[in-house]
């Protein structure tokens, strides 16, 4: 690809919440500061200059910036489309309104960790849920694609039943994708409050199972218990059946979002991902995103990660699952581990079995 | 073949390393694929030239174009065109 499809953005380093599992906050690597409107728009410029087709705006609170309208303007200018992430509670008729008029808008992500008040403020604070739900009503009346995600982590596993039927049944939405609180950013400080205990993960497991039987896989989920227990299950089929490797299989590959995408963080800082933001490839407006997506050392050396054979990592010895194993997300196994070219530890599916046992 | 069409200009070419390109329309997320002589014909349809003039020049400037060149580049125009990728800027 001459130059990235995509990029993910954090518009701003201020958020309305604090929420316990923040991949974006307490990260070392990051400046916790907002370029101005100039800023961007000159670099959306660029960005159109080279035919990026989408840019997804997060942060922080992405509805937390005053300028939006002039930066969704720019965006459109530039021939791009967007997308959100956001918690809701900043959705305004007015700006929902103003969204869905340029018709370049794919969706507006929202966060819904629970079913009610109790349990979704629990890890996002006090009014948040209410936030969450003004959020999510505001931007169906103006028919905006508003997926949900939910994010599992120790204090909402039990009300996964809940929630699904809330975001399924009474508010009628189409699908919401689930992932867990990960190792990353805020979320370390919390990890043992908030984080899944393995018998949490088993429990979550067993029940979105359960609940995409019920839902008609109307449940997704890329990372987390539902990814893990269709992927873990998959590896143990093929394993028992002596299966060939899979096709990704025995290599670092993981999601290969270096290949089609770049991470602009809140300070201009570009990374491979929002998840690495520990791999500065440079700065917007001072680097050309393309003279980086062709020419970056760093990058094109993350790019060969995918060529690294797990067997001949350290922590892979001996394992029986290496064939059918993709070494997961090289974000979290850098928070893990301290490398990026290693497997994620969490995603392992031969600890997993260990842990498993030992309960 | 006496139409002469214009780009429309919110259309986006991500020519890739291959030399295939896409054309992107980001007002409803369609994408077209097109080959180095479609992303040749992409370029010249500035409304300056017709239909015709274009399959003149492409006729000229490539060797051993199929026989068959004419309609497939008049099948190409008519799928930009069907897709609002381009539009009748006027008629000779």
């Amino acid at each position: 690809m001459r130059m990235p499809r995509e990029l993910d953005i954090e518009l701003t380093a201020k958020c309305n919440l604090r929420c316990k599992y923040c991949y974006f906050f307490e990260n070392e690597n990051l400046d916790y500061i907002d370029l101005t409107t100039q800023e961007w728009t000159r670099f959306f410029d660029e960005l159109g200059s080279i035919g990026v087709m989408k840019v997804t705006l997060a942060g922080g609170e992405p509805f937390f910036r005053n300028d939006l309208k002039e930066l969704i303007d720019s965006i459109v200018k530039n021939r791009m489309r967007f997308a959100f992430l956001s918690n809701g509670g900043l959705i305004t008729d007015d700006i929902a309104a103003y969204i869905k008029k340029t018709g370049r808008c794919d969706s507006v992500q929202i966060s819904l960790d629970g079913s009610c008040a109790e349990i979704h403020d629990v890890g996002r604070g006090k009014g948040s849920f209410a936030g969450a739900i003004r959020g999510l009503e505001i931007l169906k009346k103006y028919g905006i694609n508003t997926p949900v995600r939910y994010t599992i982590h120790h204090f909402n596993v039990d009300d996964l039943g809940n929630a699904a039927k809330l975001l399924l049944e009474d508010l009628g939405l189409k699908s919401f994708s689930t992932n867990s609180a990960g190792y990353l950013g805020n979320c370390r400080k919390n990890a043992d409050e908030i984080m899944l205990t393995h018998a949490d993960r088993i429990k979550a497991m067993n029940i979105l199972v359960d609940l995409n039987q019920k839902y008609n896989g109307r449940i997704t989920a890329a990372a987390g218990p539902l990814a893990e227990a269709k992927y873990f299950a998959k590896m143990q089929r093929a394993f028992d059946e002596n299966a060939p490797a899979f096709a990704k299989g025995g290599h670092l590959m993981a999601c290969g979002c270096y290949n089609n995408k770049l991470s602009i963080h809140c300070d201009g800082g570009i990374s491979p991902c929002t998840m690495l933001p520990n791999i500065n490839l440079g700065f917007i407006n001072k680097d050309k995103i393309i003279d980086i997506w062709q020419n970056s050392a760093e990058l094109n050396q993350l790019r060969q990660r995918e060529k690294i054979e797990l067997a001949g990592i350290e922590f892979c010895n001996n394992c029986d699952f290496t064939d059918y194993c993709t070494g997961n997300c090289p974000g979290l196994a850098y928070n893990l581990t301290q490398k990026v070219n290693h497997p994620s530890p969490d995603a392992c599916y031969r600890n997993f079995l260990q842990q498993s046992s030992a309960l | 073949m006496n139409e002469i069409y214009t780009r429309n200009p919110v259309i986006v070419l991500r020519e890739e390393f291959d030399d295939w390109a896409v054309l992107y329309n980001p007002d409803n997320a369609e994408a077209v694929g097109a080959n180095p002589i479609g992303v040749d014909i992409w370029k010249r349809l500035d409304g300056s030239k017709s239909i015709g003039e274009i399959v003149g020049e492409i006729k000229q400037e490539y060797r051993n174009v199929s026989e068959s060149v004419e309609t497939e580049i008049f099948e190409f125009i008519e799928k930009l065109a069907k897709r609002g990728l381009i539009g009748i800027s006027s008629t000779l």
